[in-house]
């Protein structure tokens, strides 16, 4: 599963017409963390690659909003 | 008008597939020029997709023009269904 989700805080004041969200989380892909990429990978198969978007295993970063990940959204 | 066979889009799914990882691989070695194993599964995909599309084009008939397809007879690369309309 992706584990390069991250959060930030946005300032909520006194004042805001609705209850604040304190806590937002946002994904960073992949490939920030792998720099130059190495050989030899391992791959999707070419129809998994045309549905994942990538050919390499590593790069693939799925985003699934909340409601997704309610309805068990996982990566195929 | 009748419709394509099921055939039809399996063997389509295959070629997008092959164009797929050639264009990842073309990507890849753009900045691996040295990648050996690249480099043969880049001509493994070649082969297998040129396979690929002469057996759609077998079926389907012309998929490009100027000389990218064999023409049937008739002149047969204008008729439906466009990619569009499949």
């Amino acid at each position: 599963m992706n584990t390069h989700f991250k959060t930030y805080h946005p300032y909520a004041s006194p004042f805001d017409p609705c209850t604040p969200i304190l806590e937002k989380t946002y994904s960073t892909p992949p490939h920030l963390y792998m720099g130059f990429q190495p050989p030899n990978l391992p791959q999707f198969t070419p129809l998994e690659a045309l549905r994942a978007g990538t050919l390499w295993k590593d790069f693939y970063d799925p985003w699934y909003n909340s409601l997704e990940k309610a309805k068990g959204g996982l990566p195929t | 008008m009748k419709q394509v066979p099921e055939e039809y889009y399996q063997i389509m799914e295959q070629l997008q597939a092959m164009d797929f990882v050639l264009v990842e691989l073309t990507l890849y070695l753009d900045t691996h020029p040295d990648d050996l194993e690249a480099i043969n599964q880049f001509n493994h995909y070649v082969k297998e997709r040129k396979h690929i599309k002469k057996m759609f084009e077998s079926q389907f008939g012309p998929l490009q023009q100027f000389g990218n397809s064999y023409s049937g007879y008739p002149w047969n690369w204008k008729d439906a269904p466009w990619p569009w309309q499949v």
